[in-house]
């Protein structure tokens, strides 16, 4: 079989792709990666299809052997990573043998380690998704976290474009306060005008209450003059201000409705960026119009076209 | 008919403030028009009481544009009281062994255990909205003889298949979860089904009928105490 055998699987490595669409209505998540950013580029950089799946490590502490040549790009979080225990650089494409032993030890800065190869890894899709949503065991292998010994195959690929990604094109993880763009929405209109400008002029901590699903933040509260709402549709983004003011924003795995006020949403594109932010760390938010928002949603998604 | 922002790519389509039986035929009905243009650009449709989310494409529409297309398509909804109504039948085994807050709930009302079973089985139920977990469809209204206010103190653990209440809503819980609702019986019908194509049997035009049946139908129908 061609494919990395799973030595040490990491505490929470999941397969991920874009996400899992059109179910939303039976309450099933989108899923999907959270940094859409780090993930594509690693799909661009191996000339892969955007759609294509990948692994994303959490925690870091995995090892893989490959059998079979493949192209890996490693993106993403900066970490510890070595191909036969010689530590390579991430964000450029490595050419794999047979026998290869991939390893990613400590993450240093961020969150969130991309691992693709060559056109993704040959496994079923599961409504149309290879997204793993571990509550809802959907995708992945049976719907779980990868385990040790499990086989992840792949085409085995001989040839390996000679890509490095440009330095500046290398996002930064540990800038001292991140701006959230908040495009305004659902019950805005709900708050008033001092507490908006409270919302936009404060400055957030990021709580360990942060998963695949949301970030929950902590600083000076806001408040709407609604108790609750019907529940209804939430979007990713989108920003839910519950009875102790302090925000959530929902994120990849988020449920599919709910009921508390939301003030708006935060701009995808930053919510890829928050994916790889760590606890303790800082946000803060910018309003956005919805025009711009549009055209800076287009701008980031343009560079991942084929030219 | 007032449509929000909800994000860069998503609007909100709010058909009314308030829950109603109604209001809910308006959402299903503007559910299927949306469903039924199959759209690759409209990315995501989320129904619920009183409004419908929809994630689109934003290289096919910008925000006004989108608006405007919504508002002439769903400016006319029709209710269609003669639509034809297709409806789900879950059988549930309402014992005390399944049932948890049955005797609690019968001391509460005054109702007799089975006066409740009677109440619970004797109505069809509209769905109303899909979500908190894969399949947990929030079904309306219940008897007001019958309707009970969750639990102070929710459990870490509802079993799988648990027919429950809260308020005038009933539900049944599609796998194990932890929750507050007063829980009445279970049942072994299965609300998510990999099999399936669509994922589940349910969707939010159905109605469900509940119906009363013996601990040994339910265990012949692979139900679990």
């Amino acid at each position: 079989m061609i494919g990395f055998e799973i030595i040490k699987s990491g505490i929470f490595t999941l397969l991920q792709d874009r996400g899992r669409f059109g179910l939303t209505h039976l309450g099933v998540s989108n899923s999907g990666v959270m940094d859409e950013y780090a993930s594509l580029i690693a799909h661009k950089m191996l000339g892969n299809s955007l759609e294509d799946n990948l692994l994303v490590v959490v925690f870091g502490n995995i090892e893989l052997k490959a059998h079979g040549s493949t192209v890996l790009c490693v993106t993403g979080a900066k970490c510890e990573f070595f191909v036969n225990d010689v530590s390579v650089d991430t964000w450029k494409n490595v050419k794999l043998n047979s026998g290869d032993i991939i390893k990613i030890g400590k993450i240093l800065e961020g969150q969130r380690v991309y691992l693709a190869v060559k056109s993704g890894f040959d496994i079923k899709k599961e409504f149309s998704s290879n997204s793993t949503t571990v509550k809802e065991e959907l995708g992945g292998i049976n719907g779980m976290q990868l385990k040790k010994g499990e086989f992840l195959p792949y085409k085995s690929s001989e040839s390996c474009i000679n890509n490095r990604l440009k330095q500046n094109f290398i996002p930064s993880y540990d800038e001292e306060i991140l701006t959230l763009r908040v495009v305004l929405g659902y019950q805005e209109d709900n708050f008033s005008q001092e507490e908006k400008n409270k919302f936009f002029s404060s400055i957030y901590d990021v709580t360990a209450d942060f998963n695949r699903m949301a970030c929950r933040l902590k600083g000076e509260a806001i408040h709407s003059s609604l108790d609750g709402i019907i529940s209804e549709g939430i979007c990713f983004g989108a920003i839910q201000i519950p009875k102790n003011g302090q925000p959530i924003i929902l994120l990849k795995e988020r449920q599919t409705i709910g009921g508390y006020p939301k003030i708006g949403s935060v701009l995808s594109i930053d919510c890829f960026k928050l994916a790889q932010r760590k606890v303790g760390s800082h946000v803060r938010f910018e309003k956005i119009n919805i025009t711009d928002a549009q055209k800076k949603l287009k701008d980031f998604y343009n560079i991942f076209k084929n030219e | 008919m007032q449509i929000s922002i909800a994000s860069v790519d998503s609007v909100i389509i709010y058909f009314s403030k308030e829950i109603s039986q109604e209001t809910s035929l308006v959402v299903k009905r503007a559910y299927s028009i949306l469903k039924e243009l199959d759209k690759k650009d409209f990315i995501e449709i989320i129904p619920s009481y009183t409004s419908i989310l929809l994630t689109y494409d934003i290289n096919t529409y910008d925000f006004q544009t989108l608006k405007k297309y919504i508002e002439e398509l769903l400016c006319e909804i029709k209710i269609d009281e003669n639509e034809e109504k297709s409806i789900i039948n879950v059988d549930v085994y309402y014992g005390v062994d399944v049932g948890l807050d049955l005797q609690n709930m019968s001391d509460k009302t005054h109702l007799s255990i089975d006066e409740i079973i009677h109440l619970h089985t004797s109505k069809l139920y509209d769905i109303y909205a899909i979500g908190f977990m894969p399949g947990f469809a929030y079904m309306a209204s219940v008897d007001d003889k019958i309707a009970m206010p969750r639990l102070a103190n929710p459990r870490k653990k509802i079993p799988k298949g648990s027919v429950a209440i809260a308020d005038n809503q009933t539900a049944i819980y599609p796998k194990d979860s932890p929750g507050g609702w007063n829980i009445i019986g279970k049942t072994a019908f299965e609300l998510i089904d990999k099999n399936l194509e669509s994922l589940s049997p349910l969707s939010i035009k159905n109605q469900i009928q509940f119906n009363s049946i013996s601990k040994e139908e339910f265990l012949s129908q692979g139900g679990v105490l």
